[in-house]
């Protein structure tokens, strides 16, 4: 048996008093030897309990293995047969609750980088350009994507390789859903982005922007016009606290924030996308979108605070994402709870924040935070943005009420992630209300088979 | 898909009617919707009110204003336009109301009115009756159009250099106090739209009123357009753009629109600094 090396080899990133400054990736990520070598820390455990704790079931120990023997095309294509968009999975899921967190040798000790792994294998194959081979055999059968985030780009992927047709239907400017407008560049660069998703065009997929379903195209016309659909419109929709001084200015969602800076590009003044924060900034909530809110409102310049109701260790923010905002200088308030937000003529003054305690835990297993009576105090603040999740996109549902939908948003689906409605499939946020890239992508694949399937009955049935 | 830019016409030195190719925008077009309309891969999303869809083209009416509205002017006839994204919004509920009144103070409002009272002005039964405010008389538009769309027409001006002196909430009471109306269809100054909902406390009339808010997607994602209607918070983009006028919280709406005034400016003084004030 191989020797243990118990420590990852590191990752490079930009130095922290450099990379506050602007909004470049930090990860710096693996070269080729440092690939290798923490390649070769994988133990090939007999199990793979890696794989099976991937949404996409990527096959972990095969690609690892391939690379730790430098066959790094051979590798690539072993994650790309089950993960459609390496670079961006590699550099957004969370790993530590996923692959790497059923890694054996992580059991002990530091489990293996499979996500700088996969990450590297994915970079390394669009520097040398080098693609996956497959012919597809071309079926007359037409498939409609709602949506070209996560869910829709891998059901949208696996139906091509099928032989549809496909047609991706986006409603903002710019595809890849939230991969563009959410998360921010320092964490997944927009030319990563933007290159996986030319991919999709590469083997024949139709990605048509600017178009709202329901909207430009309703609903039944779409349905007429193609053999089958696949709902992947997201939960972008905010949720705001319904507490006193959410009209005030300088008091948004961290959605419009990320929007502004992220799909809008307010960091780079070539655009015209104006932000106003102040000094101050509170961030409330302190999960993936917090972090990310709390980050590009430190690169603005800002202040930043984070404030949690329960303490650093429930946060269920990815564990690289809390790491390296705290580094950068983000502050994190723990056990404080938002009563109200303070105002003066109209802007943002400050938040009364409640101390709270921890309780009993919860279903989710952390403990239920408890308020503490009289302890209130308030925070001098210029910027409340508040990251306390999202619900379901309401714009193409609120057009199509044949949809049958969930009490608070979600499309319903059968086990099979089939809607109520015939040849439409659903998934990813818009019927999980929010969970993470993978899980959307793991969805999207469920719901290709699913209707390739239907397709196939439906050829068989009908005439001609 | 680019959009091209059929036709420019200027009404005056600052308001003119931009004409551009969005067919499928246009087919599904229904008065009350607006557009989003990007001017180039590093523009805004701007909101848009529409005057007219017809032929595969979205007629809109601009005024030049801030720092986008005057680059948008650098563009002319043949130009494209990065993206029209629509039609977004509620429609109006085209049906027969009986007297309807048309009243805006502003470049979005008079776009919008035209578009909904000529689609009123079509069923039998409507009395549409439109009211234009201007500054003065040199800054009026939409004129011809308004009337020809109209049973009943006022003009007013705010120095009575044309038609009536004042604004169009005097001429809006005085219909009141003369006739019963039954409905009103506003845009424009929500300043105005504030008035409005006051005045017209004492009558039994419902107004419906188009609310323009700061917007970023257009599609309901940020909560930047949030409007507080009968203490509920709704989104202008996807709610709206029209609401009661006696549930809207003017006064928050108000203050959320200057919000970004600073920023505005200086973005104008940079503009005008880049371009040698064109």
């Amino acid at each position: 048996m191989a020797n243990i090396i118990k420590n990852r080899v590191y990752v490079s990133e930009q130095a922290v008093n450099q990379r506050i400054k602007n909004f470049d990736e930090v990860s710096l990520g693996y070269n080729k030897e440092e690939a290798v070598r923490e390649a070769k820390r994988c133990l090939q455990c007999r199990n793979s309990p890696c794989t099976e704790n991937c949404p996409v079931h990527v096959d972990v120990k095969g690609f690892i293995k391939l690379l730790a023997e430098e066959k790094f095309k051979k590798a690539y294509l072993k994650v790309k047969e089950d993960s459609p968009i390496p670079a961006i999975a590699g550099r957004v899921c969370p790993q530590e609750n996923q692959c790497e967190g059923a890694c054996l040798l992580g059991k002990k000790y530091d489990a293996v980088n499979i996500g700088k792994l996969e990450a590297f294998l994915a970079d390394w194959a669009m520097e040398n350009g080098v693609n996956e081979e497959f012919n597809i055999k071309e079926k007359k059968q037409k498939v409609a994507v709602i949506g070209t985030g996560p869910a829709g780009i891998s059901c949208a992927v696996d139906l091509r390789k099928n032989g549809y047709k496909v047609t991706m239907f986006e409603a903002l400017h710019k595809a890849g859903g939230v991969l563009q407008y959410g998360i921010p560049n320092f964490r997944l660069p927009k030319n990563i982005v933007d290159k996986e998703l030319s991919y999709l065009e590469k083997i024949g997929i139709e990605i048509r922007l600017n178009t709202v379903i329901g909207q430009s195209i309703p609903f039944d016309e779409l349905r007429n016009t193609y053999d089958a659909v696949f709902v992947g419109t997201g939960a972008g929709a905010p949720i705001f606290l319904d507490i006193e001084g959410e009209k005030l200015n300088r008091f948004c969602s961290a959605n419009e924030f990320l929007l502004r800076t992220n799909l809008m590009k307010a960091y780079n003044p070539k655009y015209d996308t104006p932000v106003i924060l102040g000094k101050r900034v509170g961030v409330i909530g302190a999960g993936n979108v917090a972090m990310d809110a709390a980050r590009c409102a430190l690169r603005f310049g800002a202040e930043v605070h984070i404030l949690y109701r329960r303490t650093k260790e429930y946060s269920p923010a990815r564990m690289e994402e809390l790491h390296h905002a705290l580094e950068e200088g983000v502050n994190f308030k723990e056990l404080v709870s938002p009563t109200r937000i303070v105002g003066e003529n109209g802007w943002v003054k400050g938040v009364e924040l409640v101390k709270m305690k921890l309780g009993e835990s919860d279903k989710s297993g952390r403990p239920r935070p408890k308020k503490i009576e009289g302890t209130e105090f308030i925070m001098d603040l210029d910027t409340v943005i508040v990251a306390l999740g999202t619900r379901p996109n309401r714009l193409f549902l609120s057009k199509t009420p044949e949809l049958k939908t969930h009490k608070w948003g979600g499309i319903i689906v059968d086990n099979g992630l089939m809607t109520n409605i015939e040849g439409t499939a659903a998934g990813g946020d818009a019927v999980s209300g929010g969970a993470t890239v993978i899980e959307a992508l793991g969805e999207g694949r469920q719901a290709a088979k699913i209707l390739h399937n239907y397709l196939l009955s439906k050829k068989l049935t009908t005439p001609g | 898909m680019k959009h091209e830019i059929t036709r420019k016409e200027y009404f005056n030195s600052e308001d003119y009617l931009l004409e551009v190719r969005a067919p499928s925008v246009a087919e599904k077009f229904q008065a009350g919707n607006f557009v989003v309309l990007l001017t180039h891969p590093k523009g805004e999303r701007i909101p848009m009110s529409v005057l007219k869809a017809e032929n595969g083209n979205i007629a809109l009416v601009l005024k030049k204003l801030g720092k986008s509205s005057r680059e948008l002017d650098t563009y002319e006839v043949g130009d494209k336009l990065e993206a029209v994204i629509g039609p977004l919004g509620n429609p109006i509920d085209i049906k027969e109301y009986g007297n309807v009144v048309f009243a805006s103070d502003l470049v979005c409002g008079h776009a919008e009115n035209y578009a909904a009272s000529k689609a009123l002005h079509e069923i039998d039964g409507n009395h549409v009756i439109s009211i234009q405010t201007f500054p003065t008389k040199g800054s009026k538009y939409l004129e011809k159009e308004l009337r020809s769309v109209s049973d009943e027409y006022y003009i007013t001006t705010m120095d009575g250099s044309y038609g009536t002196k004042g604004h169009y909430l005097d001429v809006l009471e005085r219909l009141l106090k003369e006739k019963k109306v039954d409905m009103i269809f506003a845009g424009g100054n929500l300043s105005s739209l504030k008035k409005l909902a006051g005045l017209i406390k004492p009558y039994d009339v419902p107004a419906m009123v188009t609310l323009r808010s700061i917007m970023v997607d257009g599609t309901g994602m940020c909560g930047s357009c949030r409007v507080y209607v009968n203490g509920e918070m709704k989104l202008a983009c996807i709610d709206g753009p029209m609401f009661d006028a006696s549930m809207v919280d003017f006064d928050a709406l108000i203050n959320a629109t200057s919000r970004f005034k600073e920023k505005e400016t200086e973005a104008m003084k940079k503009y005008n600094k880049d371009t040698g004030g064109k």
